[in-house]
């Protein structure tokens, strides 16, 4: 039918079919603003203005546009003009990965030409609609506030250092070529310092206009698109599948099953080579191990006809027994997951052990037996989500050289270089990975989820292939937080002292086992250490069962293991009629003594690859030179208003009425991971125009780390962050990185661009010396000039043109890496107010308090808005994320509606304060988003603890558990002793 | 994915919406805000051989009080009901209900015909219209039948006593009697959420504070929306004292139907239809004698 579009200012005459959602016709024409992030309007990302009215693109017929005036971002303003909402975005740090941007700034826009003065409560409930799952939110309400005052004429102080204009200057070759001049002190734009400073995203323009920064955001001619068919079965084997239909349908390419492709056990987890999980995958295989795994997958000319070909593929399944629950599976005659020869590296495949980590220091058992008090307790976290807003995606094509070119949105772009290459028998020569800018991960993009088979299916057909998952695809058949139970077993003496501690974790590992070795060793490590004592002892399993597989999660397995050790260290106090702070205080980890684990954890991670897991960087004692706890635990304590707020709670005077408060903290702690090895790489080469390009292979995945890079490499090199052009990822160009957690990524990163910069900056010098005939050491690099003692000056072009073309012609540019590990913990206390609803269970958060001690801070902007955003996750995790499952292992939250994430308006006020460590080292820089999730579970657990005198010991908190909870205490006491 | 094949057709007067429905019949599907029935196109959960757009039927779009009614056009959007000076001051239940469906996004689409049509247990409308014992307009090829909200849910969930060939055209209310008042209270996961469960409630009092009428709806415990009849009849003639509440809101839960999902166990959804009802009363109550 044809359609006449009436879109941002412009009439498009197009042909589209009636049954064509608007969202896939805006896409096709290239409006890559318009983002897909779910199938039924649930999130928001695919928001366009019908007649100034926002509405989810996906649920619109195209055909319903016609005669309508459609707006999307493209439309709002530009690089050169930006509209107000773009620049609050920008300058509130508002900005994240991006990708709900265009649907936030289109819901704000709308908002503001009905409502020029709106309250937080009206923006908060204009922006209900759009999910985001970096920011907090609370900066994208301050970033509306700010543009309504803006827009209503009024003044607003910057929150970020206005914009240079430096993208855009002009460079005059003729000016450039000048000899040497005098500076005059006029006409030279000031560099401020930038580290501490709150630059704005260099990155956040391309984002707030709704350019193809993303990796779906491209289309190639010939593009085919494929679709995954999924397991009905939690466990079968494919007894026979045949694809003759589905072949013979028109516009189906190829049909790939285990029959097509080689059987190579390998594993999905992007990690440093060789991977230390076991190798218990096959691209497609002949069993299925979970309701969702692969069976085949289809490239058709479209996506509609790839989906009709999946159901014309016959395949005849024989159910075998499936187990679901770790605790079984564990059990003799369980069903076995991989009694395959071929798969290796797993623990015990006998026992559906994929995985097993064990510490231990001190006579455990003696000390419990001596102990005066033993206090124990099991916790138990639910199977999660990562919930990223853009989907796992990737786009593969042969190139003119005929090299596969595999373009993805993954955050480990070697790891995929090498792992397709494996699979596919390329050489990595003939491979080549692109990672554009990446929607989202929390670690949920540092699997392979659909590279390989992408790859396959250009192999196949020698076409171009976009494999895309769907919002239900990423429930069912992606990588999950994995659920774990937790046993705490602690002997203390009257006073408090713990005398022995012992943690026991059983996670979930789900069908592969690939990440499984690094949670089961996150959970302990990255919470015991809090509280280290002689006798202590860590023992995790990670047990397969016909789940999805456990994947890579933020903060690595804090999250877990202090919502058990932080909500028992509150119940431990209440034993002993103690203030919880006091017994922290008396117990926590201190300046100059030993972190437990890391000396032993090389000696007992065992891994059964060869040379895999084994290199921990801490081969000798660590002593702890800084520990953050006690001011974090202060500045805490103080801003909750702890004490007061605390008598008021049920551990004072119990509190009568409906509706009861309560106030709980709890403390963090982060390791950067110990168990991976560690490098990172850095280029960076000077332009005729003073501006750099730096090529890293870090992903830009919203935390900031680009912009924080840059803001490093500016600072050595005397220019403003936005002269540093970063080159993302890309495996033939930007050099080696292992990709390991996003703190120790960042932490290698940042070391490897100041000292790639240091080394231009001497590069830079000495060709400035030979032309001012003047020593090196005698130079000073700011501003875009190198100044000489007597006043003559040379502008950063002015060196790069001499360089370059001059007498002796040589290029500025250095590589750098970096290989050690950060040691240092980044340490973390969070407080919660809660109100609770006793006669329906409903929990309200009303406050947050953060206090964050983690290395030095490059951008508070930036560095808040991870912290917020980490807060947003951890409190939506803690009050509403589960998976759920049937009998059969069938997933029943397969949508953003069943499966709930925090929006808008369920975000409470925040307080962030942070601390920056010793600062001996100004380039100690981590992600700080990491630590920033971990500790709100237990502090809000505690704090409903404290409103209602019930502990709840799983999570969510869901109404009905609190409910019951509280029917239980009441039933209780109401029975005579 | 994207929904099958279908012939899309826009009607341009219910005259012609009509027609085509009739032509069509069961292969025919109405489009309003398209906010339910997309998505199960997408999952082809329905399919339709032809959809009919409604939109364009501006005549469909209104709210006005005439002859002791509340007429409200089946095309009304809830954005606009949610605004509307008349139903916010005359009709707060219906304020109430529009306020806590999804977010504004929605909102700005979705109709009140639309999501009376679907017949969603999850959906709030209807739960409020049983309580306000609402009429609805089907406008067929021979003109129109009246059909009270009690008898348009059939015992199917989104199943409704439409005929293939009507449309829904109005929604009627009984215009607020002197001393009556409403409320619709809705318990979320989150905010915007499906309700794990909500009520409605609507009475009306004589001058000596009997209950002349009482209206108890509940939205998302049962396979349809559900009239609570017998906690009605406890109310019928009391005094709407604590006491008569309280047994009502015990009897209402009694009669709600709930299943465990995902949304919550069926004992606890039952125990909230419990204390919703009582909470819902007691506001009905509030409002009917002049407070908020
Ligand atoms: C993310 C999201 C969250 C939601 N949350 C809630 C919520 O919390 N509470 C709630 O109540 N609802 C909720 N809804 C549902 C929303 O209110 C729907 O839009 C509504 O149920 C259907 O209205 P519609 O105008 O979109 O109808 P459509 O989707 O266009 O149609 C729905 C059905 O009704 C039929 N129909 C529509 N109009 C007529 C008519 N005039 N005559 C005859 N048949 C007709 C259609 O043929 C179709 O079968 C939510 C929807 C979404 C997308
Ligand atoms: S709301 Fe349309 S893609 Fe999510
Ligand atoms: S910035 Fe909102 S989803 Fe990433």
């Amino acid at each position: 039918m044809e359609l006449e579009l009436r879109i941002n200012g412009v009439i498009k005459s197009l042909d589209v079919a009636p049954n064509e959602l608007l969202l896939n016709v805006l896409r096709r024409e290239g409006y890559y603003s318009v983002k897909h992030g779910c199938d039924h309007g649930h999130c928001g990302a695919c928001t366009v203005l019908i007649d100034g009215l926002p509405r989810p693109s996906c649920v619109m017929l195209a055909m319903q546009a016609a005669g309508a005036t459609v707006t999307t971002v493209e439309g709002l303003g530009s690089l050169h003009r930006l509209h107000p909402l773009q620049e609050t975005f920008i300058d509130a740090g508002a900005v994240h990965c991006g990708f709900c941007t265009p649907g936030m700034l289109l819901s704000a826009y709308a908002l503001l030409q009905r409502n020029p003065n709106p309250s937080e409560e009206e923006i908060r409930e204009a922006l209900a609609g759009n999910l985001c799952r970096c920011t907090g939110y609370n900066r994208l309400v301050q970033a509306v506030q700010r543009a309504a005052a803006l827009l209503r004429g009024e003044d607003i102080e910057p929150i970020s250092i206005p914009d240079s204009g430096g993208r855009t200057r002009s460079w005059d070759l003729g000016r450039a070529s000048l000899e040497p001049y005098e500076q005059t002190g006029t006409g030279v734009q000031r560099v401020q310092v930038m580290m501490g400073q709150p630059e704005r995203q260099i990155d956040a323009i391309k984002l707030v206009t709704g350019k193809p920064a993303f990796a779906d955001d491209c289309d190639l001619p010939g593009l085919l698109h494929a679709r995954l068919l999924t397991s009905p079965h939690a466990h079968a084997i494919i007894r026979e599948i045949d694809t003759t239909e589905a072949r013979a349908l028109p516009g189906v390419h190829a049909v790939l099953t285990y029959k097509d492709i080689p059987r190579i056990p390998s594993t999905s987890a992007g990690q440093p080579w060789p991977e230390p999980g076991p190798h218990d995958q096959y691209s497609l295989d002949h069993t299925v191990r979970y309701v969702g795994d692969r069976v085949a997958v289809v490239a058709a000319e479209t996506a509609d006809i790839a989906e009709q070909a999946l159901k014309l593929i016959k395949v005849d399944y024989e159910p075998l027994p499936a187990v679901f629950d770790p605790r079984q599976a564990l059990e003799p005659g369980a069903p076995r997951l991989h009694p395959e020869p071929e798969s290796y590296g797993i623990y015990d495949a006998n026992r559906n052990i994929a995985s097993h980590v064990h510490f231990e220091q001190g006579d455990v058992e003696r000390a419990f037996a001596s102990a005066e008090l033993i206090v124990e307790g099991e916790y138990v976290l639910p199977q999660s989500q990562h919930a990223a807003l853009e989907n796992h995606v990737a786009i593969t094509y042969w190139d003119e050289d005929d090299r596969l070119v595999v373009r993805t949105s993954s955050e480990v772009p070697y790891h995929v270089r090498r792992i397709v290459a494996a699979l596919t028998g390329l050489a990595p020569r003939r491979i080549r990975v692109i990672a554009p800018r990446v929607g989202g991960g929390f670690g949920g993009k540092h699997d392979l989820i659909v590279e390989d088979l992408c790859a396959l299916l250009t192999l196949a057909t020698d076409r171009p292939v976009r494999l895309e998952y769907s919002r239900v695809d990423e429930f069912r058949s992606s990588r999950v937080v994995p659920s774990q139970i937790i046993r705490l077993k602690t002997g203390l003496r009257r006073d408090g002292t713990i005398i022995a501690n012992q943690m026991l974790v059983l996670v979930n590992a789900g069908a592969y086992g690939g990440q499984a070795a690094s949670v089961s060793a996150g959970s302990g490590l990255n919470s015991l250490p809090l509280y280290p004592c002689p006798n202590l002892r860590y023992s995790a399993q990670a047990v397969y069962t016909n789940l999805p597989p456990a994947g890579a999660f933020r903060s690595n397995g804090a999250l877990a293991g202090l919502f058990a050790l932080e909500s028992h260290m509150d119940e431990i106090a209440r034993r002993l009629g103690m203030d919880p702070l006091a017994l922290r205080r008396k117990n926590w980890l201190k300046e100059g003594e030993p972190l437990p684990f890391l000396s032993q954890a090389q000696a007992r991670y065992e891994s059964p690859i060869p040379q895999a897991g084994l290199a921990s960087p801490y081969s000798a004692e660590v002593r702890l030179a800084h520990c953050g706890l006690p001011r974090c635990l202060q500045v805490v304590e103080e801003q909750l208003n702890w004490r007061e707020k605390r008598r008021q709670g049920q551990s004072g005077p119990a509190q009568s009425g409906r509706i009861q408060r309560g106030v709980g903290i709890a403390l963090a702690m982060h390791l950067p991971t110990s168990a991976q090895s560690l490098l990172s790489s850095a280029t960076l080469k000077l332009n005729e125009d003073g501006s750099f390009n730096l090529l890293i292979s870090l992903p830009e995945n919203g935390n900031g780390s680009h912009t924080i890079l840059a803001q490093i490499a500016a600072e050595v090199l005397g220019v403003r962050p936005e002269d540093i052009l970063i080159h993302l990822p890309d495996t033939d160009s930007t050099p080696f990185d292992t990709s390991s957690d996003p703190s120790s990524s960042l932490y290698a990163c940042v070391h490897a661009v100041r000292q790639a910069a240091e080394q231009v900056r001497q590069q830079l010098l000495s060709v400035a010396a030979r032309l001012l005939k003047v020593p090196a050491e005698s130079l000073s690099l700011a501003d875009y000039q190198i100044s000489a003692p007597g006043g003559k000056s040379l502008s950063l072009s002015q060196v790069a043109l001499q360089a370059l073309y001059g007498e002796q012609p040589t290029p500025i540019s250095a590589t750098s890496s970096w290989n050690a590990a950060c040691n240092a913990p980044t340490f973390a206390a969070q407080g919660v107010e809660v109100e609770v609803d006793t006669a329906t269970g409903a929990t309200r958060v009303l406050k947050v308090v953060s206090a964050i001690d983690g290395g030095h801070i490059v951008n508070p902007v930036l560095a808040e808005g991870q912290i917020e955003g980490g807060i947003a996750q951890g409190l939506s995790y803690s009050l509403c994320e589960e998976m759920v499952y049937d009998q059969q292992g069938n997933l029943l939250t397969t949508d953003l509606n069943d499966y709930r994430i925090f929006s808008a308006r369920d975000m409470p006020e925040t307080s962030i304060v942070l601390m920056e460590g010793d600062g001996s080292d100004p380039f100690d820089i981590r992600d700080i988003g990491e630590i920033a999730i971990a500790a709100v579970a237990p502090a809000l657990a505690n704090a409903v603890a404290d409103a209602l005198g019930v502990r709840l010991r799983q999570l969510p908190l869901t109404p009905e558990r609190i409910l019951h909870a509280l029917y239980v205490v009441r039933q209780q006491a109401a029975r005579p002793a | 994915m994207i929904p099958g094949p279908f012939d899309y057709q826009v009607a341009s007067s219910v005259a012609e919406a009509i027609a085509l429905l009739d032509q069509h019949g069961a292969d025919a599907k109405v489009l309003a805000g398209g906010h339910s029935l997309i998505p199960l196109l997408r999952f082809r959960l329905a399919s339709p051989a032809v959809l009919v757009d409604i939109n364009r039927l501006r005549d469909l779009e209104y709210m006005q009080e005439a002859d002791g009614t509340l007429h409200i056009g089946a095309l009304t959007r809830e954005v606009d009901l949610e605004a509307s000076d008349l139903i916010r001051r005359r009709y707060p239940i219906l304020a109430d209900t529009a306020r806590v469906i999804a977010d504004p996004v929605v909102r700005n689409w979705a109709t009140i015909g639309g999501n009376l049509a679907h017949a969603d247990p999850a959906n709030d409308h209807p739960a409020t219209m049983l309580a306000l014992g609402a009429q609805l307009v089907a406008t067929g090829p021979t003109g129109q039948r009246l059909i009270p909200i009690e008898q348009f849910f059939t015992d199917s969930s989104f199943e409704t006593t439409l005929q293939p060939n009507e449309l829904l055209t109005e929604i009627r209310i009984p215009a607020p009697a002197e001393r009556s008042g409403g409320a619709y209270l809705k318990l979320e996961r989150k905010v915007g959420d499906y309700a794990i469960a909500g009520v409605a409630a609507y009475v009306v009092l004589d001058g000596a504070g009997h209950v002349t009428y009482a209206g108890i709806g509940l939205t998302n415990v049962g396979p349809t929306p559900i009239k609570a009849r017998a906690a009605e009849q406890l109310l019928r003639g009391s005094t709407l004292d604590d006491a008569v509440i309280a047994q009502a809101a015990r009897q209402a839960a009694a009669e709600a139907q709930p299943v465990s999902d995902l949304r919550g166990p069926a004992d606890y959804k039952r125990a909230m239809v419990e204390t919703l009802t009582m909470r819902a009363l007691r506001q009905a109550r509030s409002r009917a004698t002049g407070g908020a």
